[in-house]
């Protein structure tokens, strides 16, 4: 009991005094940067480097997906808003799509939109979707299609947060308090 | 033999017929009285603009003595209203649609965010935050429960 307490306690001074530490996962060593070729929201093809410079938010979903996508999204908006305006303005989040065929550029664009302004989508060929999937070992499945025509997505389900220079530093799953995923954003946005 | 196998088949048929009259005479009243023991508080439906499908989330309060069981849900709003749940199992989001859900007597079961929904599907007009939409909760006892839900953006919930 004794040891435990001792141990929680040690970690809890470490991660006090520590660089390296995020209160939400810290994936810095496991995951690779920033680096994939798409389109965005306006039809253009964009490079990750031209994220750069600004902390990043990357979630991996669909459009049609009509709850865990938009709430995640919404909780996302809400955590960075209520965070001082210079923290605010320095945030981005990319939404990149798993589902291409029917996540255009427009569509993305106009969801995206009801989001607020640092959100940008992300699409492109399933090919190039598939380079960033594969990059950060992430799977997604489609379902079987109903009589519309219309089908489900499985996709990841954490938030992944990338530094200004693009480098990975941690994921937000949904058991993390909403007051560690701002004082891990508000951190990532005074770093470096 | 024959007589009065045959005998006892009319009665049957007679029995069965002044049932079937006496369920006719009660059906109305029937389902009012069921309907009573079912309130549904706090009705939204997520949307977001274009046609991507929403989210209905609201609470079913069974006040009544007996389980019910929800089936389905319909609008005319929509083309296609199904049961879902969302669940999440090793960093993965899934979604998948339920035939039924049974609520017990005494029962408050919640639709909720990342969890049951209704999913509407395929929007026959265009639908505004605020709009009022009218929903048809169906039950495996027949009873049709009219809900109407308020449209609302994820993003402000
Ligand atoms: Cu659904």
């Amino acid at each position: 009991m004794y040891k435990l307490l001792l141990a929680a306690l040690t970690s809890l001074l470490l991660a006090g005094c520590s660089d390296q530490s995020w209160r939400t996962t810290d994936v810095a060593d496991i995951m690779p940067s920033l680096d994939f070729s798409l389109v965005d929201d306006n039809g253009d093809n964009v490079q990750a480097d031209e994220y750069l410079g600004k902390p990043t938010l990357v979630y991996f979903g669909y459009t049609f997906c009509p709850d865990v996508c938009p709430i995640t999204l919404a909780r996302l908006g809400d955590a960075i808003r209520q965070l001082d305006d210079e923290t605010r303005d320095e945030i981005q989040v990319l939404f990149i799509s798993v589902d291409p065929a029917r996540d255009t550029p427009e569509v993305l664009k106009r969801y995206t939109n009801a989001f607020g302004p640092e959100f940008t989508g992300l699409t492109g060929d399933k090919a190039d979707i598939d380079a960033i999937t594969n990059r950060y070992r992430i799977a997604y499945e489609y379902g079987e299609e109903n009589e519309n025509g219309d089908y489900l997505v499985t996709h990841s389900s954490a938030v992944f947060a990338f530094d200004r220079e693009g480098n990975a530093q941690f994921l937000v799953r949904d058991s993390h308090p909403i007051t560690d995923v701002q004082a891990d954003i508000k951190r990532l946005t005074e770093k470096s | 033999m024959a007589n009065k196998a045959l005998n006892v088949t009319a009665q049957r048929v007679t029995q069965r017929l002044a049932l079937s009259a006496l369920a006719l005479l009660l059906t109305a009243g029937v389902a009012q009285a069921q309907t009573q023991t079912l309130e549904v508080s706090n009705a939204r439906l997520s949307l977001l603009p274009g046609n991507t499908p929403g989210a209905g989330y609201f609470e079913l309060y069974n006040t009544g003595d007996e389980a019910v069981t929800l089936v389905g849900a319909k609008s005319p709003a929509f083309d296609s209203v199904e049961i879902h749940v969302s669940s999440e199992h090793d960093g993965m989001a899934h979604m998948h649609e339920l035939t039924s859900i049974e609520i017990a007597s005494g029962e408050r079961f919640e639709f909720a965010p990342k969890g049951h929904h209704l999913m509407f599907m395929r929007r026959v007009e265009p639908l505004n935050i605020g709009d009022d939409v009218d929903v048809v909760l169906e039950f495996s006892d027949e009873q049709q429960l009219p809900v109407t839900f308020n449209v609302v953006s994820p993003a402000s919930m």
